[in-house]
């Protein structure tokens, strides 16, 4: 077997491909050994059924012998599962719903004047979200409307009177009936959380369905996370517009000053980007021929799609950034930051900076960044950054010359605003119109990580090919449009060879009504994953405009390659929304057949969303298709 | 003899995650994966146990496939052979579930299948290089070995047999 | 020349002997004598010839098993008549006669037929033990539809499954308070019993048959000690074996009971040894001698003396008298050592559930494990046998037996 073969087993990245050659050589640790490492994996976790919610624990039920069907409390094989199923929920809710909060606390501090480094850059997505909300917006200044949205938001984590307004405002009228109906309209996002925590408490809910319900309203506690941030997000920063950039490990470069800016909240990186600008000269002292920033995973999203700010590399093959030897600081926030990032700084002899105080690593330097002393905290990390760079400025750096075309930067916003071009009075009529000619088929969201158990994007890549030549207009976030922006899905040069004729037409129409002079990419950069809320806003506009529900709507998602507990939330959410939903990875919950049956068939008679769980990509594509037909049929189509 | 495998046990490894006993039923079920054994029906075994002594030792036990085996002896139906691999095998299709060798077995290892009726046991994976337990173990608590070399390494006092009961 | 080994009885006892010796002396002549007409078979499985689970091809022991050796002369349908132990000949019923060097008595046992009943002679009555038996119950079984059978023991209540499963209707009367009166106390056999009934099998208690009744095609009904009768067109008897020493009868060879043995195997005459069914064996728990009916007992005394007749001085260090492992009505039942306790000073402790019962015996000083009795339930059965039989120190285990918490880490050295 050549080397090159067996890296082509690890990842379909050749950037990643290449570096990984360069660990062996140098014999560096990644995930991927420590993968096999870790092999095999125990059964009882992957199947769910082991449980260490008490000290009388941990306990395990083996599937496969008589008279040991319960814990030593009595929990049954389907309250294990559920139960932990729900706790996982709850932990992706808790993250999604943890950087909204971060982006409330700044929007506050903004408009009470006490974080001077951050302004409102997009008033009119303040007045949308102001107006959704029901706070007052005329004749007011800015920042009192700004106070009014973030004390609301604030308001939303609490157990208070109304339904969090970040889920019951956002969804259709239909869905908040079915919602609250099937008593999923949560009450507070940390409510919520903390609720999960009690109930899969030691002796609480053993009832499997109950608790699946509950994880499901967790779920949509989880949309409302999701939604906030993006909003807080888009006023802050601004509302993406599609701008052009690039991806892959080819955007590091050897004589400057390399910044890979990785997590997941544009709070901090906004600003080390605004920072940069003013430290050119420092760094031109320093001997560089400029300060680099580059992203990874979802902060790398959000660069991207306001400031078109390149994406090295994502998720799974965050460690290869480093190993390049050419990045002189990683600055981290939270959220997918593998630990061993740490180590193998270390060995290339770049830094780690961690920047907030519920994520640190041993082995990284620490900078305490407070939203109050924002510029001050992003100069001293960048400095960081420089003084490393003087030590390395004569190494050799290993960079692979990999870099991928990407378009980026779709918000609901300018997608409406793009479509305009062809129908000013009546924006989304040519995209329904199209959905209803079978120019497209259906939508697909792929979301998500990579999965070390994956070859690094194969399902990507697969799924992406296959559905986009059946013309299903496909929509990317987080690492997923990462995955696919390495590998030439969002370069509009490539539109033409990937997608079928009549997806083709669209793109290439509206394309050419902005003026872009050819299509759109193939694939529609969302953003990051909390801009998975950007997904819902043109599902629930869509549904609305046709007078439906998002049930029967033609729209699927996926997360093929899903790692994190927050895919599973986003999962739940997206069925709790009504979306036929696919996740390539076996979740830790076949040992239980009741469970199992609920997420995948019963839930479907409720909320008429559902899990596909199918690890094979080509015929989870099967899958989504004939569940898009299916919907098409539904509508007459 | 001597280029023939056994099974060793090392008490002091196993940290009694079960992980054999899955892995062992998962290679006895039809398609030999975890998910979809776990829908067959009846249920796949598996053939090994983790016992637990006081002061939290974990002994993985299974079949010694003794060299005078008192099973072979016994078996009424003929259905006890011995492999090639020197595994001391139980013929599914001639077991008829008497039980006496669940009765003359010293380790309690011979198990009943209540479904089929019959007896089942260890039977070193006999399509593997490795048995499935040994590969699934993540503490190297089982290991598979020649007898010649597991004693060169170590001999642990887990992996002697009980001295055995000689005649009826 | 190699050594001329003649085996008499081509069994359990027999065949395992004669495969050992082949192991260990390749030059030897052996020359196995079955008076019976097929080739030897797993005995046990003959019940599955009545009900045409298994056909006689399924059942013979040649290659399985410890049966795989060959160069072994089987004479089938050739009955040893009398022995002259100056000459060292055997004769058979035939007029052949056969030299030895070592000489094995292996001749097993023949059913126990009871004179007190009249008509036991009778076409339709049959006692199973061997495959020509269950080949003349499975032909007789086609046209009958009802049979009786004398004798609530464990070969009898295998026959009457065997039977039933053939939907005869099966009526046993057994003289004893409680069929496998044999293998356990009348009250700890209501599992069993409870199984038994619901299988369909109609047995009467306490009763004895005085006569079969006849007609021209045979058996037509069974007169009761209670004054009624039994329509029937089939009897099937079973009421225990006894050694089949026939053959020796006026020679100068110990027999009580079945033959003497010395702990190698060896008869009171030198050369000679016996094993299985026909000997006398040692009841390690008991002390006591013991004829039994097991075949791992026929299997290890067999190996044992073929051990001893080709020079490997071997002790065979005996047998449980009970030590019985069966499945009847799908419930499975181990029996070992001593189990009948009532009335007695040993110590039990019995476990009951609707469906099972384990009851352990240990001796009047609680010293010692003396028998297990597992109905329902017999996992680690193996584990009480090996304590029982090899009389294992119980300190630090004894509740673990008692609670049937026992394992095999329990015996690991330190
Ligand atoms: C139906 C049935 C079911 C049984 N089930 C079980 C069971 O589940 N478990 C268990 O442990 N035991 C069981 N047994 C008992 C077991 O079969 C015997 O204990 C065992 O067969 C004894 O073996 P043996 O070699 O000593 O004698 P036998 O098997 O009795 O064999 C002796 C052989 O010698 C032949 N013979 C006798 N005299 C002469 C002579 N003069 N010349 C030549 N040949 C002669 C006989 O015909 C016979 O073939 C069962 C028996 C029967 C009949
Ligand atoms: S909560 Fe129940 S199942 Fe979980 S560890 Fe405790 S006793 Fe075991």
């Amino acid at each position: 077997m050549s080397l090159r073969n067996q890296f082509e087993e690890k990842t379909k990245d050749p950037a990643v491909q290449k570096m990984l050659g360069i660990a062996s050589e140098q014999e560096i640790e990644t995930v991927w050994d420590r993968y096999e490492n870790m092999l095999p994996q125990c059964g009882f976790g992957e199947t769910g059924l082991c449980c260490r919610h008490c000290l009388q624990g941990p306990c395990r039920i083996n599937p496969f012998e008589e008279g040991q069907e319960t814990g030593i409390c009595g929990a049954t094989a389907d309250v294990m599962v559920a139960r932990g199923l729900d706790r996982a929920i709850a932990a992706g809710t808790a993250a999604h719903s943890g950087h909204a909060k971060h982006l409330a606390h700044t929007l506050l501090k903004m408009a009470t004047g006490e974080a001077k480094d951050y302004k409102i850059t997009d008033a009119v997505k303040l007045n949308k979200v102001a107006n959704r909300l029901g706070i007052a917006v005329d004749n007011r200044e800015e920042k009192e409307i700004a106070l009014d949205v973030a004390r609301a938001a604030l308001a939303d984590f609490n157990e208070k009177e109304t339904p969090v307004l970040w889920a019951a405002g956002v969804v259709t009228p239909g869905r908040v009936k079915v919602l609250s109906d099937l008593g999923l309209v949560p009450k507070g996002i940390d409510h919520e959380v903390s609720e999960i925590m009690h109930r899969t408490l030691y002796g609480v809910d053993a009832d499997p369905v109950n608790l699946l319900l509950g994880g499901l309203r967790c779920g949509v506690a989880d949309l409302a996370g999701c939604y906030m941030g993006t909003d807080l997000a888009d006023i802050l920063f601004g509302t993406p517009t599609p701008l052009a950039s690039e991806a892959n490990l080819g955007t590091l470069k050897p004589d400057h000053v390399n910044i890979a800016l990785h997590g997941h909240n544009p709070v901090l990186s906004e600003i080390i980007v605004k920072v940069a600008q003013d430290m050119k000269d420092e760094a031109a002292k320093a001997g560089a021929a400029g300060i680099n920033i580059v992203g990874i995973c979802c902060t790398g999203n959000e660069l991207m799609e306001r400031h078109g700010i390149p994406s090295c590399t994502h998720s799974v093959s965050q460690e290869m950034a480093l190993l390049t030897g050419a990045v002189d600081a990683m600055i981290v926030d939270y959220q997918c930051i593998m630990p061993s990032i740490a180590s193998v700084a270390e060995c290339m002899g770049s830094k780690i900076i961690t920047t907030m105080d519920i994520c640190k690593i041993s082995g990284a330097d620490h900078i305490a960044v407070k939203e109050e002393t924002a510029a001050e905290n992003a100069k001293q990390a960048i400095s960081s950054a420089i003084s490393i760079f003087q030590t390395r400025k004569n190494r050799n750096c290993r960079i692979p010359d990999i870099t991928n075309k990407v378009i980026a930067g779709f918000s609901t916003e300018s997608i409406i605003a793009a479509l305009s071009k062809l129908d000013a009075q009546d924006p989304l009529k040519p995209l329904v119109d199209n959905i209803k000619a079978g120019n497209i088929r259906g939508v697909c969201l792929f979301a998500g990580c990579n999965n070390v158990k994956i070859p690094q994007d194969t399902n990507y890549i697969q799924m992406a090919e296959r559905l986009l030549k059946e013309n299903v207009l496909v929509l990317a976030t987080g690492c997923g449009a990462g995955s696919l922006m390495r590998h030439d899905f969002l370069d509009p040069s490539k539109t033409k060879e990937r997608c079928g004729e009549g997806l083709f037409a669209v793109l290439n129409a509206i394309g050419e009504a902005n003026g872009l002079g050819g299509p759109l990419p193939p694939v529609l950069h969302l953003g990051s994953c909390v801009d998975n809320s950007r997904a819902v806003e043109i599902t629930v506009a869509l549904a609305n405009y046709l007078g439906v529900d998002i049930d029967q709507l033609p729209v699927v998602a996926s997360a093929p390659e899903a790692t994190s507990e927050k895919a599973i939330s986003i999962g739940c959410y997206a069925v709790a929304a009504g979306l036929p939903t696919h996740v390539g990875v076996m979740i830790p919950v076949t040992g239980s057949a009741l469970v199992t049956s609920v997420l995948t068939e019963k839930v479907k008679e409720l909320t008429g969303g559902y899990f596909i769980v199918d690890p094979d990509p080509q015929s989870a594509a099967d899958k989504l298709i004939s569940a898009i037909d299916e919907r098409r049929k539904g509508l007459g189509l | 003899m001597s280029d023939l495998k056994e099974i060793f046990v090392n008490t002091q490894h196993c940290t009694g995650c079960l992980s054999c006993k899955l892995a062992c039923a998962v290679q006895h079920s039809k398609n030999k994966d975890l998910f979809s054994a776990l829908s067959q029906d009846p249920k796949p075994k598996s053939r090994l146990y983790v016992e637990w002594l006081w002061g939290n030792t974990k002994v993985p036990v299974l079949c010694r496939h003794c060299e005078d085996a008192p099973c072979v002896n016994a078996c009424i139906s003929g259905a006890i052979t011995r492999a090639e691999n020197n595994a001391v095998i139980t013929n599914t299709d001639k077991c008829i579930g008497c039980w006496t060798c669940v009765m003359v077995c010293p380790y309690g290892v011979i198990g009943r299948d209540k479904d089929l009726k019959i007896a089942y046991r260890c039977d070193r994976c006999p399509d593997q290089d490795h048995p499935a337990c040994v590969d699934a173990c993540p503490t190297e608590a089982l290991t598979y070995a020649t007898v010649d070399k597991f004693s060169a390494e170590k001999r642990q006092a887990a992996s002697r047999e009980v001295a055995q009961g000689q005649g009826g | 020349m190699g050594r001329k080994y003649v085996i008499v009885g081509g069994s359990a006892a027999g065949m395992a002997a004669a495969h050992t010796i082949r192991k260990k002396d390749r030059n030897g002549n052996i020359t196995v004598l079955s008076n019976e007409k097929a080739q030897p078979y797993f005995r046990p499985m003959i019940p599955y010839i009545i009900n045409g689970k298994k056909r006689p091809d399924d059942i013979f022991l040649s290659g399985s098993g410890i049966f795989t050796q060959g160069g072994i002369s089987v004479k089938t349908g050739f009955g040893a008549k009398s022995i002259d132990f100056q000459k060292k000949t055997v004769t058979t019923a035939s007029g052949e006669a056969f030299l030895y060097d070592k000489i094995l008595f292996s001749s097993g046992s023949t059913p126990y037929l009871p004179e007190n009943i009249e008509g036991l002679d009778s076409e339709g009555v049959f006692s199973l033990k061997t495959l020509s038996d269950a080949q003349g119950m499975a032909k007789r079984s086609e046209t009958a539809t009802h049979v009786v059978m004398l004798g609530g023991g464990i070969l009898n209540l295998k026959a009457a499954f065997a039977l039933l499963e053939k939907k005869l209707s099966v009526t046993m009367v057994v003289y004893s308070p409680e069929v496998l009166s044999q293998l356990m106390d009348p009250k700890d056999a209501f599992p069993i019993r409870n199984a038994l009934d619901n299988a369909g099998l109609n047995i009467i208690t306490g009763i004895s048959a005085t006569q079969v009744l006849t007609d021209s095609s045979g058996v037509c009904g069974v007169a009761l000690d209670n004054g009624s009768q039994i329509a029937c067109q089939m009897v099937c008897v079973g009421k225990g074996v006894v050694p089949d020493t026939g053959f020796l009868n006026g020679n100068d060879i110990k027999i009580d009971k079945g033959i003497f043995s010395d702990p190698y195997t060896q008869t009171s005459i030198k050369d000679a040894y016996t094993a299985g069914d026909v000997a006398v064996a040692i009841d390690p728990v008991t002390g006591e001698k013991t004829v039994t009916s097991l075949w791992t007992h026929a299997v290890e005394m067999g190996i044992c003396a073929g051990l001893n007749m080709t020079g490997s001085k071997t002790v065979y260090t005996g047998t449980l008298g009970i030590m019985n492992a069966t499945q009847v009505a799908d419930v499975p039942l181990v029996s070992m050592g001593i189990v009948h306790t009532k009335n007695s000073e040993y110590e039990t402790h019995a476990k009951k559930t609707r469906l099972t019962y384990r009851k352990i015996v240990f001796s009047k000083d609680g010293t010692r494990l003396i028998g297990a009795l597992f109905i329902g339930d017999i996992k680690n059965a193996g584990i009480y046998r090996y304590v029982i039989r090899e009389k294992k120190n119980i300190n630090g285990i004894k509740s673990h037996l008692i609670n049937h918490t026992v394992h095999y880490g329990h015996f690991m050295q330190p």
